[in-house]
Parts: structure tokens; sequence; C-alpha cells
């Protein structure tokens, strides 16, 4: 000390061995002297401070501390004291300020998260404590990853529940055919292919072994066994739609209706293209369009409807009797022998065929060959009244469906 | 505060469906939970196998509907966040992104926005549009778990997704869970990770044999569930 006169750190340490061997007077005169020599040093202001806080002399303490911060801006470490100090005043709210501001300009030091965190505990803000924490660990919040959209307010402004609902089904629809279509080398052909096979296997056997038909057997048997493969695809993939989608109901909470009616969109899309080659095919085969053909509009449109009702209606009851799944592949294929696909309805006994033709879907394929094959207007009255019972079904269906929300994702787990 | 949500003595029973040969029977999976989720906390759920967390959170995210009791919302939209639902196979990265978006409950329109952001925090690259049937099962997780991405409900519901991936994508799926609660966001969490409820969760609640057995903060609710979890070993041991 006496040699280094001018070296604040003599008199620290001098000062702190003379506390420590309890000569608190000789050590307290040390660091007023040290003080009234280097008014510039901070650790002089610093030790001092340090002392009055194990005194108990916090607003003196403070004031030491802060001709510290005064002396060296950039020292971390008189913040902290200060910190420190604030809260050993219990002065929660200053110090948690002052550990704020050591987190923002001293990152590193690992205090500002800790001590920081401790304080706020200790302040009775856990929460806080928490943040600040975890923090330390992941860095203050990244802001680019988190979304600032909420589909509570955002989307349901724009677009309406319904609207969402049929975008939904749209797009799963078109995705799914697009997964089908990837999952084999023909792809698309597939959608020409398959009737074409059923055509050939029916032409063979009842064309050529029963020797049945005659001339025109290939467009009769093609203008009907089309439209049927269309309500034979939507209630075989449809039939058990909601039993498939047990985890999506339980998962997100989708609506049950979507899908059926996800069943009856792709087999309708995939019955366009071939729609439009069975009438090329019947027209190549020497029966040309008439005026009659336009028919075919509310025709197609009634049938929508009607595989629309019996795909969610069969949908509809299999997760409640589960013993139906067994019956479906053969209702579908009695469904097939009771339309005259293969056979023309007025080769029944005449006393049948008012009951023959109660049946939809036999009324709805005597509707295509009228159509198509002796360019008649269907029986519009009867098709009308097809038309309006399926979509009053239709839409009897759908509310039960609202009713059973919350049925279906309790049922499907049992 | 008030609560967002309050539930008050949920029960929730499934019945098993008996057939000729075997009478149904009732399982009950909740039998009277009751407690309140404030917003912007986070809060924990610990229980159990068979407690009743699952359950639970459907029963919150409003999938089921209780038998007993009533879930109070008090207008909070709340969202289970299903990793990979409805995924297709077949279907490349970008279009189950644009399913599960939609399921979520976004428009279509806004989750084809966000899918470049979705295509970056995957870390797919060009995988992003390769059919999710050559994803390994980390690479699915992966892409499952970038949905968060836009997924921002009122109230987020979490079901032990946070064990996704490797350990680097583990930390990138913490670190934006860590994210979503400190920008206020009220989430719900199932875990089993002592570690994970103690570091993320205001308060948490232990759920014993379908009840809440202690509601509280993470300190005061963590000893019980260790101690119930030793208590079951021991039976089972026995």
């Amino acid at each position: 000390m006496e040699a280094f006169p001018q070296h604040p750190p003599g008199f620290l340490h001098a000062a702190e061995l003379a506390f420590r061997r309890d000569r608190d007077p000789e050590g307290d005169a040390l660091l007023e002297k040290a003080r009234d020599r280097f008014p510039e040093d901070f650790s002089t202001w610093f030790t001092s401070a340090k002392r009055l806080l194990a005194l108990g002399q916090m607003d003196q303490a403070l004031e030491f501390n802060r001709q510290a911060r005064v002396c060296a801006p950039e020292n971390a470490g008189g913040l902290i004291q200060q910190a420190e100090l604030l809260m050993a005043k219990q002065d929660w709210d200053a110090a948690l300020e002052v550990w704020e501001d050591i987190r923002e300009r001293f990152p590193q030091a690992p205090a500002g998260h800790v001590r920081g965190a401790a304080c706020a505990k200790e302040a009775g803000r856990p929460k806080l404590a928490r943040r600040i924490l975890l923090e330390r660990q992941f860095g203050a919040s990244p802001p680019d990853l988190v979304a600032t959209t909420d589909p509570a307010t955002e989307s349901r402004v724009s677009q309406t529940r319904v609207g969402h609902m049929l975008s939904l089904i749209w797009t799963k629809a078109v995705f799914g055919l697009r997964a089908e279509v990837s999952r084999s080398f023909l792809s698309y052909g597939w959608w020409i292919l398959e009737p074409l096979l059923h055509m050939v296997v029916y032409q063979l056997v009842f064309g050529f072994l029963l020797n049945r038909g005659g001339e025109d057997f290939p467009v009769f048997l093609l203008s009907g066994l089309i439209p049927w493969m269309w309500v034979a695809k939507s209630i075989g993939s449809g039939s058990g739609s909601i039993i498939a989608g047990q985890n999506l109901m339980l998962q997100v909470g989708v609506e049950p209706a979507i899908f059926p009616l996800v069943s009856v969109l792709r087999a309708t899309l995939r019955q366009l293209p071939v729609f439009g080659l069975l009438f090329l095919f019947v027209w190549v085969m020497g029966f040309p369009p008439t005026t009659a053909w336009i028919w075919l509009v509310p025709l197609i449109l009634v049938q929508a409807i009607l595989i629309t009702v019996f795909t969610c209606a069969i949908a509809a009851a299999l997760p409640f009797v589960r013993d139906l799944k067994h019956l479906v592949p053969t209702g579908i294929m009695f469904l097939m022998f009771l339309s005259g696909i293969f056979y023309d309805y007025r080769t029944i006994g005449e006393d049948w065929q008012g009951f023959f033709l109660l049946n939809p879907f036999a009324f709805l394929l005597k509707c295509y060959r009228e159509i198509l094959m002796a360019g008649q207007a269907p029986d519009l009255a009867v098709l009308g009244a097809w038309g309006a019972g399926g979509l009053l079904s239709l839409f009897g269906l759908l509310s039960l469906f609202r009713v059973l929300r919350y049925q279906y994702p309790r049922v499907v787990l049992r | 505060m008030d609560p967002i949500i309050s539930l008050d003595d949920v029960r929730v029973t499934y019945r098993r469906r008996g057939s000729l040969f075997r009478k149904g029977a009732c399982h009950d999976a909740l039998r009277g939970v009751s407690f309140e989720i404030y917003p912007g906390e986070t809060l924990g759920i610990l229980g159990r196998n068979g407690a009743g967390k699952s359950t639970l959170l459907r029963t919150i995210s409003g999938v089921l509907k209780p038998d007993g009791g009533q879930v109070l919302n008090h207008g909070a939209s709340v969202s289970l966040l299903a990793l990979q639902a409805g995924f297709d196979l077949d279907l490349n990265g970008a279009d189950n992104a644009i399913l599960s978006g939609m399921l979520h409950g976004h428009p279509r329109g806004q989750v084809e926005a966000h899918l470049g952001a979705i295509q970056d925090y995957s870390e797919l690259g060009e995988a992003f549009h390769a059919p999710v049937r050559t994803y390994s099962t980390g690479m699915r997780a992966r892409l499952g778990f970038s949905i968060t991405t836009i997924v921002s409900p009122g109230v987020l519901l979490i079901d032990e997704v946070l064990s996704v991936g490797d350990k680097h994508f583990r930390e990138k799926a913490e670190r934006t869970m860590v994210a979503k609660i400190q920008s206020q966001q009220t989430v719900v969490l199932v875990s089993h990770s002592h570690q994970q409820v103690q570091r993320m969760c205001d308060r948490a609640v232990l759920l014993e044999g379908g009840k809440t057995f202690m509601t509280g903060t993470p300190e005061e609710v963590l000893p019980s569930y260790e101690e119930l979890l030793r208590r079951g070993s021991a039976a089972q041991g026995s």
C-alpha cells in the first residue's frame, strides 16, 4: 500500500484483510481513504457498496453503486450489484427492471437470467421466472416461428363454416384421386379401362355365351353399366368411410358428413370423363345425339342426388350397426341385378314391371336408354319426384349428421 | 383473472359394444374432473397411463361431449395439435401439409400462402414434393410438426408431441413451443417428462383414475406424481 500509493487495489485488499480480521473500523477507514484518493475508480466504489450491503445500509450502498456505474458504465458487475442491492432492499419491481436491462445489454452474463429468475420468484411471479429461464435456454422468442393467424378470428370472418367444409371436401376428393392415380402405372387409364373390362366380361357372358341381346347389345349394356358403376363405386367406397375416418374425428373433430361426401365426390369426378366416353361410344355405334340428350343433364343430376342419399344413409348407419358391413357388398350386387343392366326390364312379367321400376336405379337406367337409344324424353314427372324426394332425404340426412355429430366419435371408439 | 375454459365435474364413459357372445361393458374414462384454464398460461396435464389424459384433451377440444358435468368455453378457439392427422402416404409433403392445415381449420388459401414457411420449417428440402410414403419416420414427424407454424388457436392442446424426430429437430420443436408459450399463447400440455413440465408449465393438473387428484404449481404437483408412479410400480412388482 505504501509502496504503491497510486494503486487502488492495495487499499481495497488491505480493507478486505482488515474486515476478515474483524478490524472493521480500520477497514472502513481504508475504504474511505480509497474513495478520497480514487474517485474515478470503479472497484473502489464497488467494494464500498459491497461493504455497506453487508452492513445493511442499503441506501448508502446504492449511492456508492451509482458512483461505480458512473465510473464504468460498460461493466456488467455494477448493474448486477445494483440489482442485488435492490433485491436485498426487497424493491422487486426496480430489481426486475435492472435484471431485464442486464439481460438485454449483457446476454452472456448468466446472472441476468439465473438471478433475474430468482428475483422474479421471490417477487411472487413464478411465471415470469419460468419465462426468464426458458429464454436463457432457447433465446428470446424467435418471432418468425410464431404464426399470427388464429383460425377463430381470421378465417371464420372470411369463410363460413359451410364454405370451409365444402372446400375441405373438394380438396380431400381431388387429392384422394391424385393419390389413387399415383398408385398404379396406368394411372388415369384405369378410369376408362375398368368399365371397358366389365363390359367385355358381360358381353362375353350375355352376348356371346348366352346369345342374348342382339346387335345393339354393346350399346345397351354400356349405357346401363356405366351409370351403374358410378352408383356401385360411390356406395362401395363411401359406406365404411365414417368408420375409416375415426382417427380424424377424434383428433381434429371434423364433421362426420364429410367422409361419405368425399367418397361421392371422388366417384363423381372419376365418372365425368367416363360419361364423355360413353356418349361418344353411343354416337359412334349409330345413335347420334338428338335434342333428347338435353335430358341427360337433369338425369345425371338426379342420379347424383340419389347416390349421395344412399351413400350417406349407409355410411350413417354402419357405425351403429357394424354387422351391416357384411351386407353392403351383397346388397350392391343385389341392387345391380335388380337394376336391369344386362337385360331389358320389358322382358320380365308385366305384373312385376311396376314393382321393378320402384327401384330408383332401375328407373334411372331405363331413362338413360330412352334418351340415348330411343331419342325420347324420360318420364319427367317420375324423375322430378325422385329428384325432389332425394333432395329432401339429403337435407334430412345432413341434419341427422348434425344431431349425431358428437355420437360418431364415440361410436367408432367402441 | 377469469378463466377461458372451465371444467366442472366432467365425466366421460365409453361403452364397449357387445356381441352375440359377449356382453357390452362400460368404462369410465373421466369420473369428475374440474379445473380452470386461464388465458396465457401453460398448463401441464400429468397422470399415469390410463388416467384419462387423452380423453380429457378430446373433451376440452370439443371432439367428445361429456356425459356429465360441463366444459364451459368462454369464447376461445381450441385446437388439438394433431400431427400427421389425415396424412395420405401417396400424396407429397406439400399436399399433406395443405390437408393437415385445412383439417386444423385454416382455409386452403391461407395454408398455401404459408407453404414456403412450412417447407423451410420441416427441413425436408426437395423431398417436400415427394410422396410421403418415401419418407423416413423422422421425416414424417418433421412434416407433421411443421404444421404448427400456422396453427395458433386461442388455446393449443398438445398431447405428447414434443418427442418427434431426431435431437436437433426435437430441440427445434421445443423451441417453437416455447416461442408460442412466450407469445402469450394458452397451452395445455400432456407430458410424461418431469423436466418438461417443470420448465414449461405455470401450473399442473394431476389426474388419477379419471379424477383430478391435485392442482397446483409444478413444484407442488410433481412430487405427488412421482409418488403415484412409485406406488404404481410397487403394486405391479408385488
